[in-house]
């Protein structure tokens, strides 16, 4: 089925980048109309709307994967493109984020109890002595919007934090965070850390925050830097690609 | 070129758009770092908490650095912890933050200000440091104070994501909480003055980073206009992070000048506010001042200086360990530019 939501169109005028655009058209010209819809209202920020849509979707019979990738996900890849690319800013995110959730509510039960795998198992945490979080939860939303599975460990997170978790939860990626330039080092204190109880070659490493850069995440150590909440995304997603 | 001036006329002339002999080296934000609280014996957070010691360590930023400005607020929390906001004061190798996920307020119904305010040890902080500070330097060098404004007073009272959700769910809703927090801009403001202040900062994070110039228009344009009224000192207006499309409106507010950020190129900016502002700023903190060296920042300093940047300076708070020879590299490469410049 063509896409066949006139704003879902308007949306994908957004897309400056031919191959991004091919990609999202894709999803939708196999969508069901309600779908769409679901779409729509999600880049819109329409909780309440997304909550109603989702619930309806799974009375009509669609299955939790085809609403999460075809509905929400597919959503959720227009914003991040338009936060990128300066069309929308931070609230016009966290409005449809808090939209992803409340069709999310409803989907994560369903996907749990049938043991599908996520795409990936990511630590997520501010680093010790910064309490700075919009960033990092950006970042936490868009990936839960691409299908991984995601601890959040919150703010002023300690190395020994950081460890733990991954050793609890036995994820293959960690993503640090800092919005202050008195608290970066702490990123490679923390994977100093790693490398002193041979853990390093276990997770990939992703650092990002407003004063970082390229250079400093190389000089710590990291694997990669995400510059934004898309490029936190990509990054996840090639090191999954690389394990698998 | 104008005979020799004092630090404090450098400063004001530029803030006022009078001639001046060499463009100032100002610090609308902290140029603090650990290795002066070590010489001053001033550290943080006592520093940050204690009028002497905020003085002491403030002063090392014209006695040790050279720069033409005092400025003896460090952080951006003194009005927030004295509204009781729930703080994390750290030690002298980290700023005092707000701890924004346990915020104290939920609407503009809950915004009063304490009555003790004003008597407050962390208000007390900033205006007894001025008082020190202008009886010690007030007739050579230019006193900064600063006085958050109402966006940045909302991040730390209702917590960002909260406050930035808002915006879209009840934008009148936020437009009520902004007028009544600006008064408590209003009000520190005015105590910095009455303790001899020759200038304000004030910051107001609306950044590009977070929100559109769009918004900064619709909620801040007139509040910020508003405040030259209320402030009869020049105001000097700081919001980190991209800001090129919201400068054409901040060049509309009637503030003295606008510290901006290293993401916004110094050329573009110039242009940006087409001679209707003045700009500070605007050297990279974490690339240049605390990892690269003074030559660097020399480079930097140039640029911003052949661009016709009217003060120069980090471009907001630097790292607590940038090494203060590349803090003294910026008033030693304004000094070798002029002399460049007039030979």
């Amino acid at each position: 089925m063509p896409i066949t939501n006139q704003t879902l169109e308007n949306e994908l005028d957004n897309v400056a980048n031919s191959q991004e655009k091919a990609h999202i058209r894709k999803l939708w010209d196999h969508a069901d109309s309600l779908m769409q819809e679901i779409s729509v209202n999600l880049i819109q920020g329409n909780n309440t709307q997304v909550d109603e849509l989702t619930k309806q979707a799974l009375e009509n019979g669609f299955d939790a994967n085809t609403i999460l990738d075809q509905g929400l996900i597919a959503g959720m890849a227009i914003v991040g493109i338009k936060f990128r690319d300066n069309l929308i800013f931070v609230p016009e995110v966290l409005v449809a984020a808090r939209a992803m959730k409340a069709g999310m509510v409803h989907i994560e039960p369903i996907l749990s109890a049938s043991g599908i795998e996520p795409i990936g198992k990511v630590i997520m945490g501010t680093v010790k002595g910064d309490l700075h979080d919009i960033g990092k939860n950006l970042c936490i939303m868009m990936l839960r919007g691409a299908g991984f599975t995601v601890i959040d460990l919150g703010v002023d997170t300690s190395s020994e934090e950081f460890i733990e978790a991954v050793e609890e939860h036995n994820a293959e990626i960690l993503g640090m965070s800092a919005l202050l330039t008195t608290t970066m080092p702490n990123m490679g204190k923390t994977i100093s850390s790693f490398e002193e109880i041979e853990m390093r070659d276990l997770v990939k490493i992703m650092v990002g925050g407003a004063p970082l850069s390229q250079e400093f995440a190389d000089e710590m150590g990291a694997d990669g830097f995400g510059k934004d909440a898309i490029s936190c995304v990509d990054l996840a997603k090639q090191f999954v690609e690389y394990e698998n | 070129m104008i005979s020799s001036l004092s630090p404090k006329e450098r400063v004001m002339n530029a803030l006022n758009g009078l001639p001046v002999d060499r463009t100032p080296a100002v610090n609308p934000t902290n140029i603090a770092t650990v290795e002066l609280m070590d010489f001053a014996e001033a550290p943080f957070p006592q520093a940050c908490q204690d009028p002497e010691l905020a003085a002491k360590l403030a002063a090392t930023g014209h006695t040790q650095l050279g720069f033409d400005s005092i400025s003896p607020y460090f952080s951006i929390i003194q009005e927030s912890s004295a509204l009781g906001c729930d703080m994390q004061w750290e030690e002298k190798d980290n700023w005092p933050t707000v701890r924004m996920s346990n915020p104290i307020w939920k609407s503009s119904s809950d915004i009063k200000v304490p009555k003790n305010f004003l008597s407050h040890r962390d208000i007390k902080a900033i205006t007894g440091s001025i008082k020190i500070l202008k009886q010690e330097f007030g007739d050579s060098v230019a006193i900064l104070g600063k006085t958050m404004g109402p966006w940045t007073l909302a991040y730390h009272v209702f917590g960002v994501e909260n406050f930035l959700l808002g915006t879209i769910d009840n934008p009148e809703e936020t437009t009520k909480c902004l007028e009544k927090l600006k008064e408590i801009s209003v009000l520190f403001g005015e105590a910095q003055i009455d303790a001899g202040a020759d200038a304000l900062t004030f910051p107001d994070h609306a950044t590009g980073d977070l929100v559109s110039g769009q918004y900064y228009k619709r909620f801040l344009q007139e509040i910020h206009e508003e405040m030259v009224e209320a402030l009869p000192i020049p105001l000097i207006l700081h919001i980190c992070g991209q800001t090129v499309d919201r400068m054409p409106y901040i060049s509309e507010t009637g503030m003295s000048a606008f510290h901006f950020d290293s993401k916004n190129d110094p050329f573009e900016s110039m242009k940006a506010v087409n001679g209707k502002i003045k700009l500070v700023g605007n050297i990279n903190n974490p690339e240049t001042l605390y990892a690269k060296d003074p030559t660097t920042v020399k480079e930097e300093v140039f640029k911003c200086l052949d661009a016709g940047v009217q003060m120069i300076g980090p471009e907001c708070a630097v790292p607590l360990s940038t090494k203060i020879q590349n803090l003294m590299a910026i008033p030693e490469a304004i000094i070798e530019w002029t002399q460049k410049k007039h030979s």
